[in-house]
């Protein structure tokens, strides 16, 4: 390998022997290397780890501006969770990040079964579905609260003249969050349509074509190829769509701002509202390490559920 | 057969109809009615076909000097960022890909890919105090930071991704020649992994130009960007003037709209690597 430092090992896969006499050989001992990797761990560390773990040590503490923060034990957690609009909040994430998400899926995976069965102006198209990626959430949410006005919105007044129900999201909080969720989709579909994409290419066309000489119909090949194949994907998708989803902030705050009276908050609208309009440091900082808790939980989900898949597949 | 293969085209010019309509329909709908002179934008149904007019241009002009402003913060903010970013991810991506059996090194990507599981309103409580005192409050710094920093571990993973196919044989050909890594880095590696790079830096400038909660909360005039001055456009307390509206986000989507069009090559290649590996 490269560097002839003694702390390069090689290429991966040498001989085993020659692995355990490398190992047995090291010690600590510097490597160009980490002065390589040190910007982006400073980065990291000094901005999302320790602020992470600072906010753990203020979920116990009581504080406020001006106040020296006091330990208050599980407090925080207890007045968050004996909160109804806490609840509030949680019920309206789950309800739009479930729906959304996997209307999301659907749609993602249309679109690629769609492309790699071949379309016209193919290279275009993919670029037309990309677009919205382009896009600010604040300049979604103007172009969306403009379609969807109750007054001079051209969507609404389509949907009044062809007498279909139109979306009254200024007062109705499920209509808010319905808008919420068209956006959502509309702004995060080239993410999931791309990996989705991307993994149908990778199953190779001969599967296909011996599914085909043993008299398979476009279902059969479908159900029995191009599903379980696209599955591990499919999970990817999910989860990285789960996580994100889960932090929903700008969508809800520039559309409702939360409101009818706080009907139509998400955890970090909640998280927000806690934090920096009612100055609550501790019940934010709760709330903020319950969000960090449950992200790590979906993605141990996930490891876990592939390593049980990698194992059903060695069988 | 022939009937059914006609079903088939006419089916599918029907659902590319259907994804113009969706994805181009809320975009083109903002960006004619920006030139739409005065009540033909409420114009039911909405015209094609009109007299083009810069009036709401020209009102954006005179009456939110603050939006100009801001697009030249978000210019300068999104640059460093990205500099920032693609820089420090080539270095960490060199020394994943080139320097094995590391103490902590192999650990430390555990670390990394953690580190993206934390959402980003969760740090904002604990820094925003420490910014405050640090007086970083309303710099262009301290948002340069933050978006380069939850960018960092997805692009640490692409560049090692991308350096590891290139071969080792040129960096060995070089140390015979009594080649620093640092030289292999900059004069063998940097120019095969371009496109590497050019995948991380979409992710930061789409990211750095459009971001909304980090400049809501940590900067209030000076270092303003323009996603944040078109969020006061919306909830503007004398009503919205949909006319400017539409005009300023015209001016706030379509470079970074060209950019997105123009390098969606790497834009797909970073958002495959970057799910699959890690």
């Amino acid at each position: 390998m490269a560097f002839g430092s003694e702390a390069s090992v090689g290429h991966r896969g040498e001989g085993a022997a020659e692995a355990a006499g490398e190992t047995k050989r090291r010690r600590f001992a510097f490597s160009p290397a980490y002065l390589y990797a040190t910007p982006v761990h400073l980065l990291v560390l000094g901005i999302i780890v320790l602020p992470a773990i600072f906010v753990l040590w203020l979920s116990f503490e009581a504080s406020s501006f001006g106040q020296s923060a006091t330990f208050v034990g599980f407090d925080n957690y207890i007045r968050v969770l004996t909160d109804p609009y806490f609840w509030g909040s949680v019920w309206n994430t789950v309800l739009v990040v479930a729906v959304a998400v996997h209307i999301e899926l659907l749609l993602g995976l249309g679109l690629a079964l769609l492309f790699a069965s071949g379309l016209p102006l193919q290279r275009v198209m993919l670029v037309v579905v990309l677009a919205p990626y382009a896009i600010s959430e604040v300049t979604a949410v103007a172009m969306w609260r403009f379609l969807f006005d109750p007054d001079v919105g051209p969507i609404t007044l389509m949907l009044r003249y062809t007498g279909l129900p139109t979306l009254d999201w200024t007062f109705i909080p499920s209509h808010g969050l319905i808008l919420v969720g068209l956006l959502t989709i509309w702004l995060h579909l080239p993410f999931t349509f791309i990996i989705l994409y991307a993994a149908r290419l990778a199953v190779p066309k001969e599967l296909y074509e011996a599914g085909r000489t043993d008299g398979a119909n476009a279902f059969q090949l479908f159900r029995n190829i191009t599903l379980p194949l696209l599955a591990p994907a499919m999970l990817i998708a999910l989860l990285f769509r789960y996580i994100f989803a889960f932090r929903l902030f700008s969508e809800v705050w520039l559309l409702t701002q939360g409101g009818p009276a706080r009907t139509t908050e998400v955890v970090s609208v909640y998280l927000y509202q806690e934090g920096f309009r009612y100055n609550s440091f501790g019940t934010a900082a709760a709330t903020a390490w319950m969000m960090v808790v449950i992200s790590l939980l979906l993605a141990t989900g996930y490891v876990w559920r592939l390593r049980k898949e990698s194992m059903a597949n060695a069988f | 057969m022939r009937s059914r293969r006609l079903a088939i085209g006419a089916g599918k010019m029907l659902a590319v109809a259907a994804i113009v309509v969706w994805s181009l329909f809320p975009i083109g709908f903002i960006v004619l009615s920006s030139f739409k002179p005065g009540r033909e934008i409420f114009a039911v149904p909405p015209e094609l076909f009109f007299e083009p007019t810069f009036e709401h241009y020209a009102s954006l002009w005179h009456r939110w000097p603050a939006f100009f402003d801001g697009l030249v913060n978000s210019l300068v903010i999104t640059t460093g960022a990205t500099a920032l970013a693609v820089m420090a991810s080539l270095l960490a991506g060199f020394a994943y890909s080139r320097y094995r059996g590391v103490r902590f090194l192999e650990g430390s990507v555990m670390f990394l890919i953690g580190s993206r599981l934390i959402p980003p309103i969760v740090v904002t409580l604990p820094l925003f105090p420490v910014v405050n005192r640090l007086g970083l409050n309303d710099t262009h710094l301290v948002l340069i930071l933050l978006y380069a920093t939850f960018f960092v571990s997805l692009g640490t993973l692409l560049m090692r991704t991308f350096i590891d196919q290139v071969p080792r044989e040129l960096d060995e050909a070089a140390v015979l020649d009594g080649a620093r890594p640092l030289t292999i880095l900059v004069k063998i590696i940097l120019p095969l992994v371009a496109p590497g790079m050019l995948a991380v830096a979409v992710f930061v400038v789409v990211f750095a130009w459009n971001e909304f909660l980090f400049a809501y909360i940590f900067t209030a005039n000076h270092a303003k960007t323009a996603p944040l001055v078109l969020s006061e456009m919306i909830s503007s307390i004398d009503g919205v003037d949909w006319g400017v509206l539409f005009a300023a986000s015209t001016v706030q989507l379509l470079p970074v709209l060209v950019f997105v069009v123009l390098m969606n090559r790497f834009l797909v290649a970073g958002l495959t690597a970057g799910a699959t590996k890690g």
